[in-house]
């Protein structure tokens, strides 16, 4: 037996994305049995104009990870306002995976995302609130500490200030560390905020 | 001619239009090494200033000067026997494991992307020829792909330097090479184990016929592109692979870092992903 060669597509230049006319099969294929073909239509459908509402849909009923995967990921190269409602929507989803997997696909969008966690950590529900501090955890912002700040010195929660410290042991300046001794007197009888205000101090420095 | 100028909001324009063309992301610190083959292009297409020449970028119907930039804006280091542990575990572990779940005799199927000028690929072909019992058993095709045409065609005339070919043991760099005046010719029958293509793997449209392949290499392109654009590329090669299909990245990239697509399968020799089996 041997190497052999059977006509690998060549193309000299970037082909055009999907037009206009084939939306309406990209809708159909979205919902097709085989998840191949699903996963290559909402791939397809990053360009189409009104697409998000139509990934936004899918994603919620949709059974298969990597087909979900896609379509997060879709939305987030979309970024307008529908995809964005739908990102934060799976937020308070049921789904487990699909909440966590909403979480990954957020963190990968620093600008578009700024202006929506200041929301998202004001939000009524904790569980959202505690989703929002997750999603700082990488998302590459200037500003990630200040937030995480104003979490611990004003958040309800005992919860939400919990996931808020621990981050802010390892993003955190010694700008937190007022912020920290706060949150401990607030806390003095709550061990484990003692304990992690602690390992954040520590590895803060600055003393 | 008068001194050709960038701005920085020239530079902004250009870096967001190259990075959704390519999904290269340059970064300002990059910004010498970008204005310097800007100014090189303006100059040798005597469009005069960046606006003249951005146009010509976007709106010329051929895609030549976009295919001409994108050539001297890659970095397409690479030498033969790169990362060698990989090609040890692709005929020690990947392999075998292809093979015990292959329902059909026809050919396994290897992609190399990014190709560079062709070293990896060939690397491929020689490790399998050496190295893996299963050729004498098995076909198998290598497709190897890249964005730059400039390195396509040194691929595939195959003509290596001293420099690419100094990790070679000596006896394969005598077996599988001829030396020449200027350098060092990859024989015949390697050059035709290996098909070498255009593809860009940010564009849906060259990458979509590219399907059914058993093992993916995609080493040292990922740290060009952002997050994005490697989730993007994660999902390319997901709908590259069969089920159960694998992939090999550089040392420095790590998979699980931007897609959850794919299981890590730990071997002896290294750390790759597998697309997991078809949910029934
Ligand atoms: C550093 S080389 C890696 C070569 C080889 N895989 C290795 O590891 O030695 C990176 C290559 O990626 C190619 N490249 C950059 N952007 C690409 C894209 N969007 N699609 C395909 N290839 C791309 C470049 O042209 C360059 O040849």
């Amino acid at each position: 037996m041997a190497f052999v060669k059977v006509a690998a597509r060549d193309t000299q230049q970037d082909t055009a994305n999907p037009r206009a006319l084939e939306y309406d099969a990209l809708e159909l294929q979205l919902h097709d049995e085989s998840a191949d073909v699903r996963r290559w239509a909402a791939r397809d459908l990053v360009d189409c104009p009104s697409a998000s509402r139509m990934l936004v849909g899918r994603l919620h009923e949709e059974g298969d990870a990597s087909v979900r995967e896609v379509i997060l990921t879709a939305l987030t190269i979309r970024g307008d306002d529908i995809a964005m409602t739908g990102l934060v929507e799976c937020l308070r989803s049921e789904h487990v995976s699909l909440r966590n997997e909403a979480v990954e696909a957020m963190k990968q969008l620093p600008e578009k995302m700024a202006p929506i966690i200041r929301e998202l950590l004001g939000d009524p529900d904790p569980d959202v609130r505690i989703f929002a501090v997750n999603i700082l955890e990488s998302l590459r912002h200037p500003e990630v500490e200040s937030w995480l700040i104003s979490v611990i010195e004003t958040d309800p929660e005992l919860n939400v200030c919990a996931t808020a410290v621990d981050l802010l042991g390892e993003v955190g300046s010694p700008a937190a560390r007022l912020p920290l001794h706060r949150i401990k007197e607030r806390y003095a009888d709550v061990p484990y905020i003692q304990f992690a205000a602690e390992v954040a101090l520590s590895r803060l420095g600055g003393e | 001619m008068a001194e050709i100028e960038i701005t920085s909001a020239d530079f902004e324009k250009f870096r967001e239009f190259f990075y959704r063309k390519t999904g290269i992301q340059f970064e300002p610190s990059k910004r010498y090494f970008v204005d310097k083959r800007l100014v090189e292009r303006i100059e040798a297409t005597q469009t005069q200033n960046f606006r003249n020449y951005f146009t010509t970028l976007r709106f010329e119907a051929s895609g030549e000067e976009l295919q001409n930039l994108t050539n001297i804006m890659t970095v397409n280091e690479t030498y033969f026997f790169r990362e060698e542990y990989q090609f040890e575990c692709l005929v020690n572990s990947i392999l075998p494991d292809v093979v015990s779940r292959k329902g059909d005799n026809g050919p396994i199927r290897i992609w190399a992307v990014p190709s560079s000028s062709g070293e990896e690929p060939y690397s491929i072909a020689m490790y399998l020829l050496e190295f893996w019992a299963g050729i004498n058993q098995w076909d198998v095709e290598i497709i190897s792909s890249d964005i730059d045409t400039e390195v396509l065609a040194k691929a595939r005339a195959g003509l290596y330097s001293d420099r690419s070919v100094q990790h070679l043991p000596l006896r394969l760099l005598q077996k599988y090479f001829k030396s020449t005046g200027d350098g060092h010719q990859i024989s015949q029958d390697l050059r035709d184990a290996v098909d070498f293509t255009r593809v860009n793997l940010a564009d849906r449209g060259t990458t979509r016929d590219y399907r059914d392949f058993d093992v993916v290499f995609c080493r040292n392109l990922l740290i060009y592109f952002d997050d994005i654009s490697r989730r993007g590329a994660a999902e390319t090669i997901y709908d590259a692979l069969k089920p159960e299909g694998f992939v090999c990245l550089g040392h420095s990239e790590s998979m699980s870092r931007f897609s959850s697509l794919y299981k890590v399968r730990k071997f002896d020799e290294a750390r790759v992903y597998q697309r997991p089996a078809d949910s029934k």
